[in-house]
């Protein structure tokens, strides 16, 4: 009889496995799931999205449509896999837009001349008075809804927040003794910024990101489920939650399933971001 | 015993679906209760009371008074005018109005006051009255005090018929002359069952009774004035709200009962009323001026693409009726069932029609193109006025299978404000035209058809259709004083407009109510299916 042993490599990798948290090793899993939707639908989906097939409208979930069917009879689960791209890449794309302009209000904010300076604080505090899902409302009243819309109008809603954070980590680092040092050295001022302050300050918006998405996706989907997003059929998964709403009372799994998937992924990008940024805090102090 | 979250989620659940099952309409013991209030939920917020939109018709319908009234045979009756004639020639209408009606600001109802008012309509005061008459009408005028004349440039022998609609009520003069026209718009003033106290906009429009209710239609179920004193009538857009607000109580009556809530709401109790409004039906007219849709051949795959009737049944329930005519419902005098059957659904004549027209090429994602350029239509809609939710879905289902054959058809929602501000009102903002118009009468055809010219514009021309074969069809229809005669030109016109595709049925306007069981006697008026709380009672 032959046995065989794992390697110290593996048997390292399965120990430091086995000391993630459970909340983690979950998100990290729907995590994996999420790709493979976003990347290639196709081979998770069980049927077309948007075939009809009215004889088996409203069907609840079983063996032959998981998440059960909609009014028209199409395959709940695969509307929800193939809405997953849509769904996610609002929400990356909401979440890049609203960091890029926070890394460049709170940037301008912090390094620029006196009056741009006080021009971007007031500027921000103006944003800051209206509620964020309010500015989202008025881009898309503007601009018409769309995934275009969506993306933008979550993003402006969340970056003065994130801005008042990207000012204050690069007045800190700008005050930090590594930055006098260099400014002993006789650094030039770009190179200041560009070396020492700003990867110093943008660091921790690597774990802010991460979060950011969850809160995002959240954003775009009450949007979609005002009907200010994308246009239906579309199955992004805010749409399906306000097509659904309709059925509350018949077809309940039309709102749970979706409402069930969204808070799965907000919580997966909140623990996965939570994650990042403890593991950062861990690298500063050792 | 542990009580954990999951099971304390199981019983709330348990329990929620338990309140569900056990909502049903009140028990009465029918006992009529005199005076009380009514609380009806009711879907859109009109811009003003009175206007030329259905919403608007609904709730004037309360308020103002009309010279006829349509009963449940669809015969004319009095109700301000007591009775009517037309000269020989069809060009003289005179009425003879009730004595001793007063308008609600002690106004009294004259001959000259109902000139007034027709004038009032055509000069803009009513957009709908207004194309109703502009093509007809010439002159009111007073013969003596209750005896008014209307002049018509040409016969239109179903005037009184058309009269019966909202658009036609009749307000007091001096209001009119005196009131800003904001205060018009709020609370116009007329000799109706009820008034207007006061309108919290966005919430709830509440009216109270008119005590000195004396001008009632013929086909009212009683005399004297409205049992009820006071209706609130309160604006919630959705649907399964309103659904809840009737089973918990809160509202004593809701229009516009989703399809799939139907047979629940029948099953525990509640009056169901449902109006299949005569007039336009949802239909799609296509773009005959810009685009692919100016090729007939295009515009009839489309037709025999769709399985109009499937995707209506199911999402339907069977509450909402499939229709094939695109020109007037199943419920309009002179409807022409061979224009309701002419596509029926036929994805191979589709393929070949679009072969013959030259869109014989398919692209990477399945559709079909023709010079490299891919058979994309634009569908606007007004998503949650024009078009509620059981619409929408239906859409969809249009453009899925319109997809089967190779059309890339774009669904947009429009929200009411950008619709009422002119988006996609113009040939090159849209392909297909989806939307109503109610009416009493086979007349709608002439509204929806006559050409637009740079002089008289017809908005309502969905097709952007300039035929005057068509038009001339319609006018003497319109004109014809033999009534199978006048059907007989109406159902040759509709034929006219499905042979070539111009427009296509969706499915039969609906016009519907759920009432609990504590209010008794309401009605829907016969000319748009509207509530009517004039005979209206609660009981104990």
């Amino acid at each position: 009889m032959t046995t065989v042993r794992s390697t110290p490599e593996a048997s390292t990798l399965g120990r430091r496995l086995r000391r993630l948290p459970w909340t983690l090793v979950a998100a990290l899993v729907f995590l994996g799931i999420l790709a493979v939707a976003v990347i290639a639908p196709q081979a998770l989906a069980t049927h077309d999205p948007f075939a009809l097939d009215y004889p088996a409208s409203l069907r609840a979930p079983s063996a032959a449509h998981w998440f059960g069917t909609d009014e028209s009879g199409r395959d709940l689960y695969s509307r929800v896999i193939w809405g997953a791209r849509e769904s996610v890449l609002i929400g990356l794309g909401a979440a890049a837009v609203g960091l890029a302009g926070a890394i460049l209000l709170g940037s301008l904010a912090a390094l620029g001349p006196r009056p741009v300076r006080a021009t971007v604080d007031r500027f921000v505090e103006i944003l800051f008075a209206f509620p964020a899902l309010l500015l989202a409302l008025l881009l898309v009243a503007i601009a018409g809804p769309s995934a275009l819309t969506q993306i933008f109008a979550v993003g402006l809603g969340t970056a003065p927040g994130y801005a008042r954070m990207v000012r204050g980590q690069i007045l800190t680092a700008k005050d930090s003794g590594y930055v006098r040092a260099a400014v002993a050295l006789g650094h030039s001022r770009s190179r200041i910024v560009r070396s020492h302050i700003l990867p110093n300050a943008l660091r921790p918006l690597v774990a802010i990101f991460a979060l950011s998405v969850g809160q995002s996706i959240v954003w775009a989907s009450s949007l979609s489920f005002l009907g200010l997003g994308v246009a239906p059929p579309a199955s992004e998964w805010g749409a399906l939650l306000d097509a659904g709403r309709s059925y509350i009372v018949q077809a309940g799994w039309l709102v749970v399933i979706p409402g069930l998937v969204i808070v799965a992924l907000a919580l997966t990008a909140t623990t996965i971001g939570r994650h990042v940024q403890a593991g950062l805090e861990r690298g500063e102090k050792s | 015993m542990r009580f954990t979250p999951t099971a304390a989620g199981a019983t709330g659940l348990a329990a929620i679906l338990a309140l569900s099952a056990c909502a049903g309409a009140t028990t009465s013991t029918g006992e009529r209760v005199d005076g009380g209030t009514i609380v009806y939920a009711h879907q859109q917020e009109p811009f003003c009371v009175f206007g030329g939109w259905i919403e608007q018709a609904y709730l004037s319908y309360q308020v103002l008074d009309n010279l006829t009234s349509l009963d449940e045979n669809h015969e004319v009756v009095p109700w301000l005018a007591t009775e009517w004639s037309t000269s020989e020639d069809g060009l003289t209408w005179t009425f003879t109005l009730k004595d001793g009606v007063e308008f609600t600001d002690g106004s009294p109802l004259t001959a000259e006051v109902v000139a007034y008012n027709f004038d009032y309509w055509v000069s803009g005061g009513n957009s709908t009255a207004l194309v109703w008459l502009q093509d007809y009408y010439a002159s009111a005028e007073a013969i003596d005090e209750l005896t008014v004349q209307i002049n018509l440039s040409a016969p239109y022998p179903r005037l009184a018929d058309n009269l019966t609609q909202g658009y036609f009520g009749i307000q007091s003069q001096v209001a009119l002359e005196t009131r800003t026209d904001e205060e018009n718009c709020a609370a116009p003033i007329g000799s109706g069952a009820f008034i207007v106290d006061h309108w919290d906009r966005g919430e709830e429009i509440v009216l109270v009774r008119n005590d000195e209710y004396t001008s009632w239609p013929a086909n009212a179920e009683h005399t004297g004035p409205a049992y009820v004193e006071e209706i609130v009538w309160r604006f919630v857009p959705d649907a399964t709200t309103r659904v809840a607000a009737l089973q918990s109580g809160e509202v004593d009556a809701i229009y516009d009962v989703p399809a799939v809530q139907w047979q629940t709401l029948d099953d525990a109790g509640y009056q169901l009323e449902k109006y299949v409004t005569p007039g336009r039906p949802q239909q799609l007219a296509f773009n005959t001026q810009v685009g692919p849709f100016t090729d007939v051949l295009v515009r009839q795959a489309f037709a025999y693409s769709l399985d109009r009737r499937a995707a209506v049944e199911a999402i339907g329930q069977g509450v909402i009726p499939y229709e094939g005519n695109g020109g007037v419902s199943q419920t309009t005098p002179g409807y022409s069932q061979a224009a309701a059957d002419w596509y029926d659904y036929d994805p191979e004549k589709a393929n070949a029609l679009l072969d013959e027209a030259g869109w014989t090429e398919r692209d990477a994602d399945g559709f079909r193109t023709k010079d490299g350029e891919r058979l994309h239509v634009v569908l606007p809609y007004g998503a949650g006025s024009i078009i509620n939710a059981d619409g929408a879905a239906i859409l969809q289902g249009v453009k899925e299978q319109a997809s089967q054959v190779g059309f890339d058809v774009e669904l947009i929602p429009v929200p009411l404000s950008e619709l009422v501000a002119g988006a996609y009102s113009q040939p090159a903002e849209r392909d297909i035209n989806v939307g109503y118009w109610t009416a009493v009468t086979a007349g709608i055809l002439y509204i929806n058809w006559r050409p637009s010219t740079e002089e008289a514009p017809n908005y309502s021309n969905g097709a952007f259709y300039n035929d005057e074969v068509l038009a001339q069809l319609i006018r003497d229809a319109n004109s014809a004083a033999d009534i199978d005669e006048q059907n007989a030109l109406y159902i040759e016109a509709q034929d006219y407009i499905a042979e070539r595709a111009l427009s296509i049925g969706l499915y039969d306007r609906l016009s519907t109510l759920a009432v609990d069981t504590s209010l008794k006697g309401v009605w829907q008026e016969h000319a748009q299916g509207g509530p009517t709380f004039y005979d209206a009672y609660l009981t104990e």
